[in-house]
């Protein structure tokens, strides 16, 4: 089982580290950390490596909105889950994540372990590793299939 | 509901107030798990010795600023809960933490008072750590001063609504 690359973008340390932690408790994959303290250096420090994303919303220079509309306009990346952890809790910025800067799922802070599980989970399988929304889908139909039959 | 001109305006309406009160106790009982409890006629919080998180939600029109006074053992008690472990009270990681608290209050509270009309985004916060800290409020805007006391110590969020320049 190979670790899985995870970009953890956050203006405070002490939130990155409370991702990383809560991450490693769950156990669903082996992570490698990269992190960044805004949208900028989160977009220096980007690579095809990067396997998800936690990013925070509110941070100096770029924002997490702003960062992860450019990584999706960037092309070849729809399918890298990008996970806002923010302390946004209005609708109207839900929306804006998701909609505006396609983010796949939305954590509002402080987060508990377990809701952080609920999120993300399906982003990976057994082995560990990351599950992207094709092939999630390609699973589905596979097992459909087998039912039906 | 807030007046366009806030300069006969003595104090922040209520219903702003009540909804900053509902915000602390949202965001300090999902942080420690326990509710903190507001304390009424509490006084002054006076010269302070710990971390101050400044933080404010605004949009073109009003600020409203808030400023969480968390005494030093209170901090220290806090960082506990929120890390794992006591953070040293004079580390940047404190300042850090007290920074992320405001963050989550701006975010609780700027979706609390959408209900009242105030639609807003919140500023990054920023964090003063000293001793015999004491807040000003220059021109003397409508301000409302709360005390609150939980597992982690006492506290008091200090807020001050005043027209965008």
């Amino acid at each position: 089982m190979g670790k899985v690359k995870a970009l953890v973008v956050d203006d405070s340390k002490i939130m990155r580290s409370a991702v990383k932690r809560a991450l490693d408790q769950l156990m669903l994959a082996e992570f490698e950390y990269v992190e960044a303290m805004d949208g900028q250096d989160a977009l220096d420090k980007f690579s095809n490596e990067i396997e998800i994303m936690f990013v925070d919303w509110n941070m100096p220079n770029m924002t997490g909105v702003e960062f992860s509309k450019a990584i999706r306009e960037m092309g070849d990346n729809d399918h890298i889950p990008i996970i806002m952890v923010t302390a946004e809790k209005s609708m109207g910025k839900v929306d804006k994540a998701l909609n505006e800067g396609g983010a796949n799922e939305y954590i509002t802070k402080p987060f508990t372990a377990d809701k952080m599980y609920q999120t993300i989970s399906r982003y990976f399988d057994d082995d560990g590793n990351i599950v992207g929304e094709e092939e999630e889908e390609e699973e589905k139909s596979f097992f459909k299939s087998i039912l039906k039959s | 509901m807030i007046p366009k001109s806030l300069e006969d305006v003595k104090e922040i309406p209520v219903e702003i107030v009540d909804l900053v009160k509902e915000s602390v106790i949202n965001t300090f009982t999902s942080i420690c798990g326990d509710n903190p409890v507001y304390i009424p006629d509490s006084g002054k919080s006076g010269p302070v010795n710990g971390v101050i998180g400044n933080i404010a939600v605004f949009n073109p029109d009003h600020t409203l600023s808030l400023m969480i006074v968390i005494p030093k053992d209170t901090a220290i008690s806090l960082s506990e809960i929120f890390v794992g472990m006591e953070l040293p009270f004079e580390s940047d990681d404190m300042g850090d933490l007290v920074g992320e608290i405001s963050n989550i209050l701006a975010g609780d509270v700027a979706a609390n008072v959408e209900t009242v009309g105030f639609r807003g985004q919140s500023s990054l916060p920023t964090a003063t750590r000293g001793s015999d800290l004491t807040l000003f409020m220059p021109n003397k805007p409508p301000t409302e001063e709360m005390k609150f006391s939980g597992s982690t110590g006492e506290f008091w969020v200090n807020m001050a609504l005043t027209e965008s320049k």
